[in-house]
């Protein structure tokens, strides 16, 4: 019997048209852990989900015990031994612990109180401590997470992938999680991990495979590594220079300080947060999913709220605001253009004239009832030429257009309003090449004439091209700043992980 | 009524008045280690102001007036009370600032007998001199209740009475420029009014003439104090310590800070300090914090050492710093002098010399 448990090779999967992994090798050995590393985007999602049937290859093989399979569901990866569990895990919250181990097993008759004793003998042979009969919307982070890896034991999962296991464990539960993988790993499961936390993964695994751009960086032994290597491994990158151009040799000075957040609070993700933001600068935030900057940035533009008691303090222009919904603070001038532009951006079916618009309704004056169509057409055309939207016509609909085009709507209807801060959340996620550089250019124009920009991003080659200061934000709150002149991938990355 | 019950929401929900916040130290202030490198041209028992006439570098150590050249100081002449601020005037003159309760203007440092003194009964706390625009003589005075040394008390009690005044030598007559600033802490002239530091306030404010005080510079997430000229325009601002959540929290509780000033000796209260760290009994210094089931000894920072570069307009451009890990603390007084930048940190008592050549480009870029 062969040593590797499961071996993907050439693995390519692309997402219209665009790779997320592009020829990706990777070996899992049987009875190993072994920890996939890489920034946002590197594509260590997009490879465990074909390894657990989420996604199908683009091209590419897969192996499982030394044979070809394509698996299509998690149903007939599961069948195979492969097992995921999800950051946000699947349970069924209003079951019981039993009633989600047993879930996709029930029999034609289920007698509740044999599948309770079948779940506690089950899950003491695991050394669980579930209560098998407690309704998992009850449980805490761990104990789910117990339960996840207990439903894939007992789906006899020869290999189990966990993503991002220990985000949301406290420092004890990950330790109780990581003598749980251990053990797993004594009873021959092969186990792959996706973690953020380097340390994590040079603790607990035997082999670590380092992802950059959807492309395989390097495997080896944990020995091999250290986390200056394994940070090195990650950041350095050659594709993205070609894209976003070379280093800045200046950086625009400081403005009038537009806004400052003091201790600012939103648990769980906003932990204390102090920051502030200057005009005619563009100040980047940079950190990893989870690092609470879209909630931080979210909050000053009223779209969430911070906590209730001793929630911190927000200072526009050094004055204290409070903003319980967006309006306000678009009339304050604020705009926050949004990272989910399908769900939060625009409405797809209405035409791009109006949706740009729209970002002028929070300011409609006072007593006024009718909507002018010939006003809405006029700020419409006027924004498309200004942005270059590229449309069949201006009365297309948001749905017909590009990624990037969608984002230029978007922005637009930001625009429209005249603010003084602009919030940026991921301005280029999904959005073509040719899309990207002109919004750079616009981005730094509105820096140019003075507006303060900030600029959230997860990828770092955008920070690094537009940013005049950088902000890395981790676990909830900014843990360091850099010059645009004094930053490095390596730095910045360090100051996101450690 | 209704204010009562906001104050009180406000109190159990932590919001307005009673937010607990301190700004970041950012852009501008984004720390550094540069006071920590600055070269101690001495060590004095309690440094209290500097100033220089570009030739000599007088220093106000107690009651000593001293003159440094190269690295050599002399004592000039001494005083029946301790120096709280020192000014250079135009021709060599000098004013001194004695006890925060009397200014006396001498002709020369060594000269036996002023040539004028103002001893206005409303002095208390004269802690900076200026020259201004017209020539006369600009004092701030810290708190019209607390002496200079008791600056602590005066934060602690909440106290707004700190007064600018203008000292005409040539009429000998004081006038009050503003009053009831959150501790009036350095001036410097500025068009045809004068930048005030407002400690209590965090913030520097415009005094002019026949108008209300305006708004510079605030939220600084320090306690500002004196200002001097940068000659290549703009201004050196210092700091004599930073702000934190938990002084901000014990300004929010009036019985906790009453009973502490009552029971406590004063170098043990919960208030900014020009130096600590150098007994157990401070503050917090036996605290911790458990962290992963271990417990960490823990102990918040009560001293800081701040410089800020301000530009023409009074806004920052660039700090130096020696952060909580540094002794450099307790900066009082920075002046410029043959392009070194000279400083008192008044916490270890050093007068410190940083070089200015390509300082201000190494920040720019």
């Amino acid at each position: 019997m062969s040593d590797i448990a499961l071996s993907l090779r050439k693995a390519t999967k692309l997402y219209a048209g665009v790779p997320a992994i592009d020829g990706v090798d990777f070996d899992l050995r049987r009875g190993e852990i072994h920890a996939l590393v890489g920034e946002n985007g590197a594509g260590k999602s997009t490879l465990t989900k074909v390894m657990a049937g989420v996604v199908a290859l683009t091209s590419g093989t897969m192996t499982v015990d030394g044979t070809e399979v394509a698996p299509k569901t998690p149903l007939e990866a599961r069948n195979l031994g492969i097992a995921m569990v999800f950051q946000e895990n699947s349970l069924v919250p209003t079951m019981t612990v039993a009633q989600n181990l047993f879930l996709g097993q029930e029999k034609f008759y289920n007698r509740l109180r044999g599948i309770y004793i079948a779940a506690q003998q089950f899950l003491q042979s695991l050394n669980f401590d579930v209560t098998p009969t407690a309704t998992v919307s009850g449980l805490g982070a761990a104990k789910k997470q117990m339960v996840e890896i207990a439903r894939a034991v007992l789906h006899r999962a020869k290999v189990i992938i966990f993503d991002e296991p220990t985000a949301s464990l406290t420092p004890e539960e990950k330790k109780y999680f990581f003598d749980l993988v251990r053990d797993l790993k004594k009873r021959g499961v092969s186990i792959v991990f996706i973690s953020h936390a380097l340390e994590e993964a040079l603790l607990l695994a035997d082999r670590i495979t380092v992802l950059r751009d959807g492309k395989h960086v390097v495997t080896d032994d944990v020995a091999k590594f250290d986390r200056a290597a394994i940070v090195q491994a990650m950041v350095g990158r050659d594709l993205s220079n070609t894209l976003y151009g070379a280093r800045k040799s200046s950086v625009r000075p400081a403005g009038a300080r537009v806004l400052t957040v003091q201790n600012l609070k939103m648990a769980p993700m906003v932990k204390n947060n102090s920051l502030s933001v200057f005009s005619g600068q563009i100040t980047g935030v940079f950190g990893l999913v989870g690092a609470g900057r879209t909630e931080t940035f979210k909050i000053v533009a009223g779209v969430l709220k911070r906590d209730f008691f001793h929630g911190g303090e927000i200072l526009l222009h050094d004055q204290p605001v409070r903003y319980r919904v967006p309006a306000p603070a678009v009339k304050a001038g604020i705009a926050y253009v949004t990272e989910d532009r399908k769900v939060e951006g625009f409405f797809e079916t209405s035409s791009i004239a109006r949706n740009i618009y729209l970002g002028l309704l929070s300011k409609f004056p006072k007593g006024r009832m009718m909507l002018s169509r010939r006003e809405t057409d006029a700020v419409g055309k006027s924004w498309i030429e200004r942005l270059k939207v590229r449309a069949i016509s201006d009365d297309g609909k948001v749905v017909e257009l590009s990624g990037g085009n969608q984002q230029k709507v978007v922005i637009a209807k930001s625009l429209v309003q005249e603010p003084d801060l602009i919030i940026f959340d991921e301005p280029t996620r999904g959005v073509d090449v040719g899309a990207i550089v002109e919004i750079h250019e616009l981005i730094n124009r509105l820096a140019d004439e003075g507006k303060a920009v900030v600029v959230i991003s997860s990828y770092l080659p955008e920070i690094m091209a537009l940013s005049d200061r950088i902000l890395v934000s981790r676990q909830g709150k900014v843990v360091e700043e850099f010059s645009a002149l004094e930053a490095t991938e390596e730095k910045i990355m360090y100051a996101a992980i450690h | 009524m209704i204010a009562a019950v906001r104050d009180f929401a406000n109190r159990f929900l932590g919001r307005g008045d009673a937010t607990i916040t301190v700004p970041s130290f950012d852009g501008a202030l984004k720390p550094n280690q540069k006071l920590e490198a600055a070269e101690t041209l001495l060590t004095c028992e309690s440094p209290a102001d500097l100033a220089t006439d570009d030739s000599k570098l007088f220093i106000a150590d107690g009651r000593k007036l001293l003159s440094l050249n190269g690295s050599t100081a002399s004592e000039l002449r001494s005083f029946e009370q301790p120096i709280s601020a020192l000014c250079t005037l135009p021709g060599g003159g000098l004013a001194v600032a004695l006890g925060g309760r009397e200014v006396r203007v001498y002709a020369n440092p060594a000269a036996e007998q002023p040539s004028t003194t103002f001893a206005d009964a409303a002095f208390n706390a004269i802690n900076a001199l200026a020259l201004a625009d017209d020539n006369s003589l600009i004092a701030t005075d810290g708190s019209a209740t607390c002496g200079v040394d008791d600056w602590a008390r005066d934060l602690l009690e909440l106290n707004r009475s700190g007064r600018v005044y203008r000292l005409d030598h040539g009429n000998k007559s004081v006038t009050r420029l503003a009053q009831g600033l959150g501790y009036a802490f350095g001036a410097c002239a500025h068009g045809n009014g004068m930048l005030v530091s407002e400690s209590w306030r965090h913030r520097l404010a415009l005094v002019s003439p026949g108008a209300s005080p305006k708004i510079v510079l605030a939220h600084l997430p320090v306690y500002p104090s004196r200002l001097s000229k940068a000659s290549s325009g703009g201004y050196w601002l210092t700091a004599f310590t930073a702000r934190t959540q938990l002084v901000e929290f014990v300004l929010r509780e009036p019985g906790y800070r009453r009973r502490m000033m009552a029971e406590i000796a004063p170098e043990h209260w919960v208030a900014p300090r020009l130096r600590s760290g150098r007994s157990f009994k401070e503050p917090m210094q036996g605290a911790h914090i458990k962290t992963m089931g271990v417990i960490k000894p823990w102990a918040p920072p009560r001293s800081y050492g701040l410089v800020i570069r301000l530009d023409a307009d009074g806004q920052p451009l660039y700090s130096l710093h020696s952060r909580v890990d540094g002794i450099n603390h307790g900066v009082v007084a920075a002046v410029e002098m043959g392009g070194d930048l000279v400083l008192i940190a008044k916490g270890p008592g050093r007068v410190l010399k940083l070089p200015l050549a390509g300082l201000a480009e190494e920040f720019r870029t």
